[in-house]
């Protein structure tokens, strides 16, 4: 019986061994870099002037999270030409913000009267500049909130709509 | 029978009033003086060793290769903020302050940074490039619910042989958590002010603006990827 719970342990211990590498091989991202640009603004968007520079930030932020790039790097950083074939850069446009209405919110509510910015995000592979994908992002919330909210929001939907369309991309 | 003639009444009056109106005064003075000081120090915190915070690179940025080796030699950086306490991160919670100016922060992350990739010239006559730094924001940014590190550079390329200089432009920016405790806020604000440093120095350094400008000063051709 203990010889038994012995190799029992034993094979165990070296199932999880092997294992190991694998799971550390999959979690390793599978972009090596990625960069966020600061997002255009399309005329008549009329949001705060540190609205870009914090959703650049956020943006980048969330992109670490995804898991899918190896570095987040800064905007106007260079890639060493090895891992250019494996690098995205992300650009995108606010092309419609409304301010919403706070009335029209609380008294008539199911989502009248929201803040809603719209943007157009392209990825684009680093070495050819071949198009990965044109994202269409809509966010919406609630006009007593502060703009930064928009901008984290908006971040973590482009974040996710781009690990998706990534993914997407792969497979 | 007619009416009595009223007789006027003497009303009683406090004979201690005088007292009453000077045990006000106290407390309104003391009031006044306890408001007035409490507002100075409000103003005015003062660095300590347990509101500062120490802002440094956790580990050298690795800047990029260009064609052929080159020196740099960190000049001048100087303080283009106009913030009259360079030091002080945020009046709140009595204060929170970095431990040295940021110029000396800067300086010494770009130095390291060089020093650790042989790139730091021991002097400007030997060194093929020399950078003077102009910091332009470094702290927090206004932001609602989160610390917003953000630090801007501008960087003038100075070749010292033909005194020809370029201008180029690195920022850096962190977002971290509000927190409940002061000390955990303080260890929030030090990772925020590490990571927008390093983000600044690395954006610098391995930015294709810099692989340009020594490109162009050096006239040779590029080396290193888009």
């Amino acid at each position: 019986m203990r010889t038994f719970v012995a190799i029992s342990l034993a094979a165990l211990a070296g199932i999880l061994l092997a294992a190991a590498p694998a799971r550390a091989k999959d979690s390793k991202g599978k972009y090596k870099t990625v960069e966020a640009k600061h997002f255009d603004r399309a005329e008549g968007v009329e949001l705060m002037p540190e609205f870009s520079d914090y959703l650049y930030a956020e943006l980048r932020s969330r992109l670490v999270k995804t898991k899918l790039f190896d570095q987040v790097i800064g905007e106007g950083e260079v890639v060493e030409e090895a891992d250019a074939p494996a690098s995205v850069v992300i650009t995108g446009t606010l092309t419609e913000y409304k301010k919403g209405n706070a009335v029209e919110s609380r008294v008539i509510g199911f989502g009248t009267g929201k803040r809603s910015l719209k943007l157009q995000v392209t990825l684009v592979r680093r070495s050819d500049k071949k198009n990965l994908g044109s994202l269409a992002v809509r966010v919406k919330a609630d006009p007593r909130w502060n703009e930064k909210i928009l901008a984290v929001e908006a971040a973590k939907q482009v974040a996710n709509e781009v690990k998706s369309s990534l993914e997407h991309e792969g497979s | 029978m007619g009416f009595p003639a009223p007789a006027l009444r003497p009303l009683p009056t406090r004979g201690n009033l005088g007292h009453a109106a000077i045990f006000m005064v106290f407390p309104i003075f003391v009031l006044t003086f306890s408001m007035a000081v409490g507002s100075v120090w409000a103003d005015d915190p003062k660095p300590k060793p347990d509101n500062t915070i120490h802002v440094a690179l956790a580990t050298p940025v690795t800047p990029q290769k260009f064609s052929r080796p080159v020196k740099f030699f960190v000049g001048d950086v100087i303080d283009r903020a106009g913030n009259p306490q360079p030091m002080l991160v945020t009046n709140a919670r009595g204060g929170i302050f970095v431990d040295r100016l940021p110029v000396d922060i800067v300086r010494e992350a770009l130095e390291s940074s060089l020093k650790a990739a042989d790139m730091l010239s021991p002097d400007a006559a030997s060194a093929d490039l020399i950078l003077n730094v102009y910091l332009f924001h470094f702290g927090l940014a206004p932001s609602l619910a989160d610390f917003f590190g953000k630090i801007e550079l501008a960087v003038a390329v100075k070749d010292p042989k033909s005194g020809k200089s370029q201008q180029i432009t690195a920022s850096g920016t962190s977002i971290s958590h509000v927190a409940v405790r002061k000390k955990s806020e303080m260890k929030d604000l030090e990772t925020d002010f590490n990571g927008a440093l390093s983000d600044a120095v690395r954006n610098l350094l391995r930015g294709q603006a810099l692989h340009d400008a020594v490109a162009s000063a050096i006239e040779s051709p590029a080396s290193a990827g888009n």
